[in-house]
């Protein structure tokens, strides 16, 4: 099952052409794909839970996925970065007795940490981080992993403003590639709030808030959510649209009344 | 939760008796008929053989109550077990010298030479006793039997460390012996048994392997709708990826079985947790809620499984902490989880009066319990919850305070971060009120009033826990055979009276009728 000589000459130039700067990354997508296709041919992916291979196969195939994980967020490729993610996942869970660690581990998890947030998909980023095995004080030092654990506190409290001084201080160049998405993913935050806790606000405040340094891009984000815009006075005004929640469910309440008539029929 | 994981078994075990009245006389019954009442307080040899009796009547009489009654004193049958006593059982179980009882005896240590005596006496004096006191088997017991005494061997064995590793060997073989049967009478046998597998590989620390057979097994249990096995099975693959924090997986497996609604007790109750725990991690506090309050409710009183019952504590505090609640002061008191909770109760306190250093120094002090506890994620997300109290407690007693005043009130670290985070509060309803960004400050809206919408589904909701418990135990009620034909007699003799009452109103009403006629 030995991989072929054509399959360890495209890896070669792979990691070449992965490591020059600038990365080439049209030419380390084709190697991708094609060391793909030799890869499945060998039989060496999928990976199987407790297959037979040897350790250092194995140790090339998580290098061509963990490259293959970095290429896809440097071309923007989020899918393509889910993908290579869950196939690297069994190599870190399962054969985390067989490998030797990866030094590319632990800034992808952190990677896909920072994508689940973006995605606000908050649940998923407290799942996957339970599963890190790493003890807390480890956790804690790891720039990798630290990085969007404080994001994700920072958001849940909703210190914005300390997301925002944040980005710049991201531990590797890949995280940049999230911050934009991150920062869309805080403004619709902070819209939504404001748009609760304001009656109005003042155009230029409302571009601070925003973290907009352009009048342009906030007046085209405030048509965006459909807020009203005053341009003589200059302000924002938002909808209301909460006054009318005291009416009464009755429909919910009669249907409640009758269930519990006919369960009390039953008993008595 | 070291200390609390080995006493977790007990909670599953110790079975609530539902012994309805009919079982009961039913118990005297058999017991008297059974063993000659000589010694009030059986030995342990003695009841294993009363169980044994029991196992096979409910196998011949295919009723499976009887199976269950045997299984519910496992618990306390399981602290009682000794070498000498399990040796004895054996031998007088098995009449005739068999395989089996080979097989089952070696794996028992050679008595010790004054046991040996001992035992000797027993069988010396074992043999003309049994055939006198009833009709000796005609054959070897039946394979239910068989599973049952090896299920008590594997408890024993697991009950001192060094023997670990043999009764893992001994629940295989058990489970493939099990499998081999294929009998339905065996199923509640069958998953003590898997239980007991589980306990096995974890107490020796190799849970990560089993994970596939227990997978298979489960794939079997729920084809043959097995509901027994299944509960036990589910349970243990969550409590397997639990072990290993893989909450993704458990997550998955529960969206992709339905878990038994016959299982007991007990399984229902490890069941909740391990879903109160999924749902905590994953942000869904009020299910979690929901679940745990189950657990807690489901599980056996709180001296009986003290580890499951601070177990659930432990996760049902953090929880309603996360959700905003405060969990009452009466429950740090309970005299089983006062030393349990010490540390949730300071974490309780900083949050209560939303005291954000006070917090920080909580956790730190506490890091090591909190980590063992495997709360410690859960615990770091209430700092927002911290802040909140903080901002609520503001609101309520200010109805208008300047953001600045709010900054140094709660330790935020700049102006900016207090007008986003007042911005979250407001939209996630903590609060209720407007920023004015102009003059700096936030304006309270005035408290609402108690009544509306929340109240009455609040109602609602315990309405129908009240009509769903009796609703359940109308279900669980169980009558005796038969017991109902006095009762027809008696109801027919009942309408005979009323039809007489009936002719006698009618003839009543004719003679009104009469009256008004001639009237």
């Amino acid at each position: 099952m030995a991989p072929s000589q054509q399959l360890v000459k495209d890896y070669q130039s792979l990691i070449r052409a992965f490591e020059s700067r600038p990365c080439n990354l049209k030419k380390c997508g084709e190697l991708l794909t094609r060391l793909k296709v030799g890869l499945v041919t060998a039989g060496l992916l999928p990976v199987l839970p407790k297959s037979e291979s040897s350790v250092e196969d194995l140790v090339v195939v998580r290098n061509i996925l963990e490259i293959g994980a970095f290429w896809s967020i440097r071309s923007k490729d989020i899918p393509s970065f889910d993908r290579y993610f869950a196939q690297l996942q069994t190599l870190y869970n399962d054969y985390s007795t067989v490998l030797p660690p990866s030094p590319r581990e632990h800034p992808l998890v952190g990677l896909n940490l920072i994508r689940l947030l973006t995605q606000n998909r908050i649940a998923d980023f407290h799942t996957t981080l339970e599963a890190i095995r790493l003890s807390p004080e480890a956790a804690a030092e790891n720039p990798y992993i630290a990085h969007p654990v404080a994001v994700e506190r920072w958001l849940m409290e909703g210190s914005y403003s300390k997301v925002w001084s944040a980005r710049e201080e991201a531990p590797a160049e890949e995280y940049r590639f999230f911050v934009d998405s991150l920062i869309g993913t805080i403004r619709n935050e902070i819209a939504s709030c404001e748009e609760v806790a304001y009656d109005s606000l003042p155009l230029k405040d409302a571009a601070t808030l925003l973290f907009f340094t352009n009048r342009n891009e906030l007046l085209a984000f405030a048509q965006q959510r459909g807020w009203q815009i005053n341009l003589i006075e200059e302000t924002i005004t938002f909808k209301k649209k909460d006054e009318e929640k005291i009416v009464v469910p009755t429909t919910k309440l009669i249907s409640a009344n009758l269930a519990y008539a006919r369960e009390l029929e039953q008993i008595v | 939760m070291a200390p609390g994981d080995v006493d977790m078994k007990p909670a599953a075990d110790a079975g609530k008796g539902k012994d309805k009245d009919d079982e009961k006389a039913e118990d005297k019954k058999k017991s008297e008929e059974k063993e000659n009442p000589t010694a009030p307080p059986l030995t342990p040899a003695q009841e294993i053989k009363a169980n044994v009796a029991l196992i096979e009547r409910g196998v011949s009489t295919l009723e499976p109550r009887f199976m269950h009654r045997v299984l519910r004193n496992l618990a306390s049958i399981r602290k009682k077990l000794t070498d000498s006593a399990l040796r004895e059982a054996l031998e007088e179980i098995y009449v005739k010298d068999s395989v089996d009882k080979e097989t089952l005896l070696s794996w028992l240590p050679e008595a010790p030479a004054l046991a040996e005596g001992e035992g000797a006496m027993e069988i010396d004096a074992g043999p003309p006793t049994a055939p006198q006191r009833k009709s000796p088997p005609p054959s070897d017991p039946l394979p239910e039997s068989e599973v049952y005494l090896r299920l008590l061997l594997v408890h024993h064995l697991l009950s001192s460390p060094e023997t670990v590793p043999k009764a893992l060997q001994l629940a295989h073989e058990t489970v493939e012996k099990i499998q081999a049967w294929n009998r339905r009478s065996m199923d509640p046998l069958a998953a003590r048994n898997w239980f007991a597998l589980g306990r096995a590989y974890e107490l020796s620390g190799e849970l990560e392997n089993v994970r596939a057979l227990l997978l298979t097994a489960q794939k079997t249990a729920s084809l043959r709708r097995d509901d027994e096995c299944q509960a036990v099975l589910i349970n243990l693959l969550l409590r397997n990826y639990l072990h290993y924090n893989l909450y993704d997986q458990a997550d998955k497996l529960v969206a992709k079985t339905t878990f038994p609604t016959s299982a007991g007790n007990p399984q229902l109750a490890r069941y909740h947790y391990y879903l109160g725990r999924i749902k905590a991690v994953q942000l869904n506090y009020s299910d979690a809620h929901t679940n745990l309050q189950q657990a807690i409710r489901r599980a056996p009183a709180a001296k009986a499984a003290p580890g499951f019952f601070q177990a659930v504590h432990k996760f049902f505090v953090v929880v309603e902490l996360l959700m905003g609640d405060i969990p009452e002061r009466s429950l740090f008191r309970h005299p089983v989880l006062v030393n349990a909770l010490a540390g949730y109760f300071e974490i309780v306190r900083s949050v209560r009066t939303g005291n954000l250093a006070h917090f920080q120094e909580t956790l730190r002090a506490y890091q090591a319990q909190f980590t063992s506890d495997k709360t410690r994620t859960l615990i770091v997300r209430l700092r927002q919850n911290v802040i909140k109290t903080g901002v609520r407690r503001l609101s309520l007693s200010y109805s208008r305070i300047s953001l600045r005043d709010i900054c140094v009130k709660l330790h935020l670290d700049s102006e900016e971060d207090a007008e986003y985070i007042i911005g979250k509060a407001i939209r996630d309803g903590v609060i209720d009120g407007r920023i004015v960004h102009e003059k700096g400050w936030l304006e309270c809206a005035g408290a609402k009033s108690g009544y509306g919408p929340d109240v009455a589904e609040a109602y609602q909701r315990r309405i129908g826990f009240c009509l769903q418990l009796h609703n359940e135990s109308v279900k669980a009620m169980r009558y005796p055979l038969n017991a109902h034909r006095k009762e027809t007699a008696a109801a027919e003799e009942a309408r005979e009276h009323e039809k007489e009452l009936a002719m006698e109103i009618q003839d009543g009403d004719l003679d009104d009728d009469d009256g008004l006629d001639g009237f």
